[in-house]
Parts: C-alpha cells; sequence; structure tokens
C-alpha cells in the first residue's frame, strides 16, 4: 500500500491519513501477530512479563497516556512524538530481522512478519513527513531520539536471556504500533474532522 | 477453622478503553467471616495502591474510573483474601488495559423494508454504537458484524460491516420471518456479544416490481 506510488501525487489530506490509518493498523496487527506467536512458542511459564515491566526503551518519550492527555497535545507536537517513536524502531527492527531467524526453529511466518513490519515502518515514515510537510511546513526538525541498546541480549549464548531480549522487545514493539495507530486515528478525527469523526 | 483459600481473578475488562473492571472469585472462607482486598502495582509507580471503587461493577469486583486508568501501562492486579486466621493472595494478574476491550453491545438495531424505484427491494438494518463508547474523537474505532437467520433454518449468516451503522441486504425469501442481531469490536479487541434480536416478515412480494 505504498502511501504515494509516483511520488509526485498531489493527495487531499483525507486521502492520505486514510492511508496512513490503513498502514498503522496493519502494522500493529503483524506486530500483535508475532509477540502472540512468540509468547506462545517461547514464552509460556517463563515470567517474561513481570520482567519486561518498565523495559521499552521508548518509554522515555512523554507519550500520553490516555484520551484526555492525547487531546490536550497540539496535533504538531503529536505528529512529531509519533516520528519519534517510528525513528526509535529502524535499528532494533533492523536487529529483529537480522537476529530472528537464529531463534530455535523460528517459524517462516514470525521471518516475514518482521521484515514486512520494517518495510511498512518505512512507508509509514515518509507519509508523515509527507503530512507535516502539508499540515506545518517549515516544522523544526528538533526531534527527541531514544537509544536502544539491547543487540548484547538479542545475540547473548544463554537461552533464556536470549529469548526474554526477544520478547522484550516483541512486547514493545506491540506496544508502540497500538500507540502510533491510536495517536494517528486521533489526528485523523482531529485535523480533517475536527474532531468529529 | 483455617486461613481463607486463594481467590482467583477471573477476568478484566475495559468497554471503552478509558475505564476498566476486573472480577474475581472467591476461593474457600475457612469457615470463618472473610475479607477481600483488591490491590495493584502500575508500571512506571513503585507503589502499591488499593482498589478505587468495589462498588459499581458488583460484586468480587473492582471498577477504576478514567482516574485511575492508563493505557500502554502494564497493571499488576492481586486479590488479597483475609480472615482470623490469616491472609492468602490469588496469582497475580498482569494486565495492559490496551488488550483487554471489550465493548458493549450495538443499541437501537432499527429494521425495514425498502422498496427503491425500478430497483431491487431490499431490508435496511440500521444500529447506533454502545453508549458509552466515544468514537467522534478517534480515540476508539468500532466495527461492526450482522448476522441474520430465516425462522426456517438455525444457521446464521454473518456479515462484516466495517465501521458502518447500517447495511443491506438484497436476496431473502419472501413471506419469511427473519431474525437479525449485530455486535461489534474496537479496531484492537475483543467482539462484544451479540445485542438485542429484532424480526421482521418479509413481505411475499419482496421481488423486483415489474
Amino acid at each position: 500500500l505504498p502511501i504515494c506510488p509516483s511520488g509526485d501525487c498531489k493527495m487531499s489530506l483525507q486521502d492520505m491519513f486514510d492511508r496512513l490509518v490503513m498502514l498503522s493498523h496493519y502494522i500493529h496487527s503483524l506486530s500483535s501477530e508475532i509477540f502472540i506467536e512468540f509468547d506462545q512458542r517461547y514464552a509460556q511459564g517463563r515470567g517474561f512479563i513481570a520482567k519486561a515491566i518498565n523495559g521499552c526503551h521508548t518509554s522515555s518519550l512523554p507519550t500520553p497516556e490516555d484520551k484526555e492527555q492525547a487531546q490536550q497535545i497540539p496535533p504538531e507536537v503529536l505528529l512529531k512524538l509519533v516520528i519519534s517513536l517510528l525513528h526509535a524502531w529502524n535499528d532494533p527492527l533492523y536487529q529483529l530481522v537480522t537476529e530472528v531467524g537464529g531463534i530455535h526453529e523460528a517459524p517462516d511466518g514470525m521471518v516475514s512478519r518482521a521484515k514486512e513490519i520494517e518495510a511498512q515502518i518505512k512507508q509509514l515514515l515518509e507519509g508523515i513527513q509527507k503530512i507535516i510537510g502539508q499540515v506545518h511546513p517549515g516544522a523544526n526538525e528538533n526531534e527527541i531520539y531514544s537509544v536502544w541498546a539491547q543487540l548484547p541480549s538479542l545475540q547473548a549464548a544463554d537461552e533464556e536471556s536470549r529469548l526474554f531480549a526477544f520478547y522484550n522487545l516483541l512486547h514493545c514493539l506491540r506496544r508502540d504500533s497500538h500507540k502510533v495507530d491510536n495517536y494517528l486515528k486521533i489526528l485523523k478525527c482531529r485535523i480533517v474532522y475536527q474532531n468529529n469523526c | 477453622q483455617s486461613p481463607p483459600g486463594k481467590p482467583e481473578i477471573l477476568k478484566c475488562r475495559s468497554p471503552d478503553k478509558e475505564t476498566f473492571t476486573c472480577w474475581w472469585k472467591p476461593g474457600t472462607d475457612g469457615g470463618l467471616p472473610t475479607n477481600y482486598s483488591l490491590t495493584y502495582v502500575r508500571e512506571g509507580d513503585e507503589n502499591t495502591y488499593e482498589c478505587p471503587d468495589y462498588k459499581t461493577s458488583g460484586p468480587n469486583s473492582c471498577f477504576f474510573s478514567k482516574k485511575y486508568t492508563s493505557i500502554w501501562k502494564i497493571y499488576i492486579i492481586t486479590v488479597n483474601a483475609t480472615n482470623q486466621m490469616g491472609t492468602t493472595a490469588s496469582e497475580p494478574l498482569y494486565v495492559d488495559v490496551t488488550y483487554i476491550v471489550e465493548p458493549e453491545p450495538p443499541r437501537n438495531l432499527s429494521l425495514e423494508v425498502k422498496w427503491p424505484k425500478d430497483r431491487k427491494p431490499y431490508l435496511l438494518i440500521r444500529w447506533s454504537p454502545p453508549n458509552i463508547t466515544d468514537l467522534r474523537s478517534g480515540w476508539f474505532t468500532m466495527e461492526y458484524e450482522i448476522r441474520l437467520k430465516s425462522e426456517e433454518t438455525d444457521e446464521w449468516e454473518i456479515h462484516f460491516a466495517g465501521q458502518q451503522t447500517q447495511f443491506k441486504i438484497f436476496s431473502l425469501y419472501p413471506g419469511q420471518k427473519y431474525f437479525v442481531q449485530t455486535r461489534c469490536k474496537p479496531d484492537h479487541g475483543y467482539w462484544s456479544r451479540w445485542g438485542q434480536e429484532s424480526a421482521i416478515d418479509i413481505p411475499n412480494d419482496f421481488t423486483m416490481k415489474d
């Protein structure tokens, strides 16, 4: 679903948001599927969820945690938070795609989903940049970066540590992709439909 | 007489992604009067809190209003049973409200046979979203399903309606009574139960007029 196949077409804001929301919905669905599959296959009974608390590398980003907070943030700030969230996944997704194939008996579906998520997030980022260009031309570029430093655990020799590193990564990807999807749906209703979806 | 048996947290559900409720099943009471309390810890906060509202959602439940509900945060929830002989805690339940959304069913289901000029008649099915869900702001996105069956069959025919709140059915048997229900689900979450059933008699002349 490329946002703008030929690259030069002038799409309405509504069409752009409609496409973005379809994409963000799809990305979250994939993220959910890959997490649930991993959880069922590798994490049952290991208590990983207890260790995953406060474990996301993006938790330092000031993202809204409920509807009121999300509605109080100016649209351009929320759009930039979405971009920060997505950029924070560039490196981890690259490593996920690289390493997931090495998991013991990793199902092909998991590997292909990881690649698909990586590709679709790039599309989503491209589309959001276009919207920012239309909604807030000349918006300054300062952005909050989140560092991801869990590659060593992803490559750990000890299987328990390695499996937990994957679990935590997929748990956070599921969460952040849901945030992005939710925020884009709110932004669409605010910017395109003046809060009257 | 003995300490109470271990209570069990049955499930937690949010109807609107803004509040949520947890229900539990008491264990044995050890032959003594037993009290129950629910405590929780929320991701990013070291403190332990007690249930803010034991009443709103009925017996053996805890209701978290908007003020106490964050999403994208893990809640570690425990129920404690206490009598004179001691206290027994349930297994902890790890909950993120993001993934426990199950709305109330749609409302105001209405059925009407329509006879458009020079075109096939059809059954128009219309409904409203559940009351407590805010769809206007985009915080909540809802999808719907319809099922219908004639009185002469036990098998439901299911149609996915996407985000629409109306649906047209063209292929129906004239002269038969039909039963219709709808249900809904958030973009990411559980289907509601099927809503209230409505019925309609399809006229015998329910075919294309000459």
